[in-house]
C-alpha cells in the first residue's frame, strides 16, 4: 500500500524510532508529592549545602543582634549569640550524652519478658 | 422551640455527658453513617455548646448526693480553654478513628473524653472524683484494646497505677471537704483577678493527699513511667485518644488547686530536662513521644508553680497547643504503625517516598512542638519562658527550660520525623495513610499553623484575656523573641547536622533503657519472688508434715478399733453397749445443767 506521499518503501527500511524515554522524577514508585518535596533533599550535596545555608544563616542572625533592640537583662543573655551558642551546645550535650547513657541503660528488648518469668 | 432556646438549654449541660452518651451509640454502630454520627458528632456537639457564650462561673447543674453539696457544672475562663482542648481532640480522634470499626476503642475513647472534658467543668470536689475515677477506667481500656499479652500487662501495670491515682485522690477530697467545711470549688477560695486558681489550703491534709494524686497523673518524676510503658502499648488510633487527656486534666487540676506552689517550679524544671536523655536513647518512637509529653508537661508545670497570670495563660495555652500537635505526632506514626506494623526508629526509615503527606504533615507537628516561629508552639511556650524569664530568682529553671527547648527539637523536632521517613532507606514502600487519617492530620496541622500566625482567636480563649492579648500585642512577635528563638533553633538544628556529619550521633539500637519502672517491673519482683518462694516451701513442709500426723493417727485408730482389732477382740458387746449409754447420760446431764 502506497501511502500519500509515496515514500511507503522508505518508512519500511528505516529503523522504528525508539520512544524517547521519558523523564524518571524521583524513584519508580514514589509519590509525586514526594517528588516534588522530598526528592531533591536526596540529591549530592544536599547535606553540605544545608549544613552551610544553617551556618550562613546563624551568623546573619548572630548579625543581627547588633541591630534590633534587645532585653538581656540575664546573666549571659546579653551577649552576642549566646542563644545560639546555648543551643548547639546543649543539643550536642543531650545528644552526646547517648554514648554513655546507651551503654549504662539499653537492655535487650525482651529484658523485662524474659526476666520476669514470663513465658510469652 | 428555637435553635437559640435548645443551644441555651444545651450550654446548661456539662458537655462531658455528650461525649459520654455518644459512647453508647459508639458501642453498637458498625456502619460509616452511625460511627460518624456518634465519634464526631459528639465532639461537634461538645463544641458548639462550648462556644455558646456560657454562662461563666455560675453552678448551672447544682444539687446534693448522698448528703454531699455537688456542682456537676461550673464553666468558668480556666475550664473553657482545657475544655475546647479536650474537644479538639476528641474531634481529631474521632475522625482519625473512622479508618476501622472497633467499638471497644470508639465506646472507650467517647467516654474517657468525656469524663476529662466533665471533669474541668466540674463545680465540686465529689464530681470531680467521679469524673477522675471514670478517666482512670476508660483509659485502661484503650490500652487492653490492643489484645496483645504484653498490652494486658501493660494495661494492668497502668490502671494500678491509675487507680493509686484515684484512691489518692478520693481520700484527699474527701477529707480536704470534710476539713474545710465545703466540697464546692466556689466555696474553697477566692477569685485571683477573676479566676479561681491556686484555692487548696496546703495547711490541710487532705490538700497533700490530692497533690499526690495529681502527681501521679500529671507523670512527676518518679512516677511517669507509666505513660512510658502504656502509650506505646497501644493500638495505632489509642496513643492518639490516650495522649490528651490524663496529663492535661491535672495540669487544670494543679491549676485550679495548687497554682503558685514555688516548689512545683523545680518539679515542672526536672520534668522538662530528664526526659531529653531517655528520649535521645529510645529506639520505639512512640516512647520518644512518650517522654516528650513528660517534657511538655513539665513546661506547664512550671508555669503552674509561678502562678501569675501570665504564666497560668501559658500552662492553659501550652496545654491546648501540645494536645494539638502532640496529637499530630501520635497520627503520625499511629499512621506509620498501621502501614508498616512499628514504630521502631532501627526498622524504619525512607518512607517519605509513598507517605509524603503524612511526612509534611508529621514534619508541620515536629516544628510546632520546637516552638518554630508562626506555629503553635511558639505562641503557647513564649508565655511560659516569658514568665519565667521576668520571675524573681528564676535564672537557673530559665536555663533549665532553654536546654530543655533544644532537647524537643532533638528528639521531637527532629528524630521522629527523621528516623520515621527519611534517615537510611529501610527499603519498607507502603502505602500512604488512609484518607480520614490525614484528613485528620491535615486539621491538626492546621490548628497548627493557625493558632501560630494569628494566635489572637486562640489568645482570645485563655482564661486571663485582657492580659493574654497585651502579650501578644507587645511582646510575642518582637524582633528580639524572633531572633532569640531563630538563634537557638538554627544552631541546634546545625549541631545535628554536624554530629551526623562527624558521626557522633549515637546510631538507633534495638533494646530497652531501664528507668524507674525497673523498680516495679524487675526490683519488687526480684525480691518478692524468693521471698514467695520461701514462704511457698515452708508451707509445703508444714503441709507435709500435717499429713504425716494424720496418717499416723488413723493408722493407729484402725489398729485399735477395726473389726479384728484388739478392742474387737478383746472387749464384749455389753460393755460397750454400758459404755455408750454412760456417754449419752453424761452429754444429757450436761445439756441440761448448761
Amino acid at each position: 500500500m502506497t501511502n500519500e506521499t509515496g515514500n511507503d518503501e522508505i518508512e519500511k527500511d528505516a529503523p522504528a524510532p525508539e520512544p524517547a524515554a521519558p523523564l524518571q522524577l524521583g524513584e519508580p514508585g514514589e509519590h509525586p508529592l514526594s517528588v516534588l518535596l522530598f526528592s531533591w533533599m536526596r540529591s549530592r550535596g544536599f547535606y553540605r549545602g544545608l549544613m552551610a545555608v544553617l551556618a550562613a544563616l546563624g551568623v546573619l542572625l548572630i548579625a543581627l543582634e547588633f541591630i534590633v533592640p534587645r532585653r538581656g537583662y540575664l546573666p549571659l543573655e546579653g551577649l552576642p549569640g549566646f542563644f545560639g551558642v546555648f543551643g548547639f551546645i546543649a543539643f550536642s550535650l543531650a545528644v552526646l550524652s547517648g554514648w554513655p547513657l546507651g551503654r549504662l541503660l539499653r537492655r535487650p528488648e525482651d529484658y523485662y519478658e524474659r526476666e520476669a518469668g514470663d513465658d510469652s | 422551640m428555637t435553635v437559640d432556646r435548645l443551644l441555651e438549654f444545651l450550654a446548661t449541660i456539662n458537655p462531658g455527658f455528650f461525649l459520654i452518651l455518644a459512647a453508647i451509640p459508639a458501642a453498637f454502630a458498625t456502619g460509616t453513617v452511625a460511627r460518624v454520627i456518634a465519634l464526631i458528632g459528639g465532639p461537634l456537639l461538645a463544641l458548639v455548646v462550648l462556644l455558646y457564650p456560657p454562662v461563666a462561673g455560675i453552678e448551672v447543674a447544682k444539687g446534693t448526693f448522698l448528703g454531699f453539696d455537688i456542682a456537676v457544672y461550673r464553666p468558668d475562663s480556666l475550664s473553657l480553654i482545657f475544655g475546647f482542648g479536650f474537644v479538639l481532640a476528641a474531634l481529631l480522634g474521632g475522625i482519625f478513628s473512622m479508618h476501622r470499626v472497633d467499638r471497644l476503642q470508639d465506646a472507650a475513647g467517647l467516654v474517657y473524653a468525656g469524663s476529662a472534658l466533665g471533669a474541668v467543668f466540674a463545680g465540686g470536689l465529689v464530681s470531680l472524683v467521679v469524673f477522675w475515677e471514670l478517666t482512670a477506667i476508660a483509659s485502661a481500656v484503650l490500652v487492653f484494646a490492643r489484645r496483645s499479652p504484653q498490652a494486658y500487662r501493660a494495661g494492668m501495670r497502668y490502671l494500678v497505677i491509675q487507680m493509686i491515682s484515684g484512691v489518692l485522690m478520693m481520700t484527699g477530697a474527701a477529707m480536704y471537704g470534710i476539713e474545710a467545711g465545703s466540697f464546692l470549688i466556689a466555696d474553697l477560695g477566692s477569685a485571683q483577678d477573676g479566676v479561681l486558681v491556686g484555692l487548696f489550703d496546703m495547711e490541710l491534709p487532705g490538700a497533700w493527699l490530692m497533690l499526690a494524686g495529681v502527681g501521679i497523673k500529671a507523670g512527676f518524676p518518679l512516677i511517669h513511667n507509666w505513660l512510658t510503658d502504656a502509650y506505646p502499648n497501644t493500638t495505632e488510633t489509642g496513643a492518639v485518644t490516650l495522649s490528651p487527656y490524663t496529663t492535661t486534666l491535672a495540669v487544670y487540676v494543679l491549676a485550679r488547686g495548687f497554682a503558685g506552689m514555688d516548689w512545683l517550679v523545680w518539679v515542672g524544671a526536672a520534668m522538662t530536662v530528664y526526659p531529653v536523655f531517655f528520649a535521645v536513647l529510645e529506639n520505639d518512637l512512640r516512647k520518644v513521644l512518650a517522654y516528650s509529653t513528660n517534657n511538655q508537661i513539665g513546661f506547664m508545670i512550671v508555669a503552674v508553680g509561678i502562678g501569675t497570670p501570665l504564666a497560668l495563660n501559658g500552662a492553659a495555652a501550652h496545654a491546648v497547643a501540645h494536645i494539638v500537635f502532640k496529637s499530630l505526632l501520635f497520627m503520625a506514626m499511629g499512621a506509620v504503625l498501621l502501614r508498616t506494623g512499628t514504630t521502631k526508629a532501627t526498622e524504619l526509615g525512607g518512607l517519605h517516598r509513598t507517605m509524603p503527606y503524612t511526612t509534611l504533615f508529621c514534619l508541620i507537628g515536629a516544628a510546632s512542638i520546637s516552638a518554630l516561629p508562626y506555629l503553635a508552639g511558639f505562641a503557647s511556650k513564649s508565655m511560659i519562658m516569658s514568665a519565667v524569664h521576668s520571675g524573681p530568682g528564676l535564672y537557673v529553671v530559665w536555663l533549665m527550660l532553654l536546654f530543655a527547648s533544644a532537647g524537643v527539637l532533638e528528639h521531637s523536632g527532629i528524630k521522629i520525623p527523621f528516623f520515621a521517613f527519611f534517615s537510611h532507606d529501610s527499603g519498607r514502600r507502603p502505602k500512604e495513610a488512609p484518607f480520614v487519617m490525614l484528613l485528620a492530620m491535615g486539621l491538626a496541622a492546621g490548628l497548627c499553623i493557625a493558632i501560630g500566625t494569628s494566635p489572637a482567636w486562640f489568645y482570645a480563649l485563655l482564661p486571663y484575656r485582657d492580659q493574654a492579648l497585651e502579650y501578644l500585642a507587645q511582646d510575642l512577635f518582637t524582633p528580639a523573641h524572633l531572633l532569640e528563638q531563630m538563634q537557638l533553633l538554627c544552631f541546634a538544628v546545625l549541631a545535628f547536622m554536624v554530629l551526623r556529619w562527624f558521626r557522633l550521633y549515637p546510631a538507633e539500637k534495638r533494646g530497652v533503657i531501664l528507668d524507674v519502672e525497673w523498680v516495679w517491673r524487675k526490683g519488687v519482683p526480684a525480691v518478692l519472688e524468693p521471698a514467695g518462694r520461701g514462704i511457698g516451701a515452708a508451707t509445703h513442709a508444714i503441709k507435709a508434715a500435717k499429713d504425716k500426723v494424720t496418717r499416723g493417727v488413723v493408722a493407729g485408730a484402725r489398729q485399735v478399733f477395726e473389726p479384728s482389732a484388739w478392742v474387737s477382740r478383746k472387749i464384749p458387746m455389753a460393755v460397750t453397749a454400758v459404755f455408750s449409754l454412760c456417754l449419752l447420760a453424761l452429754v444429757l446431764v450436761t445439756a441440761l445443767f448448761s
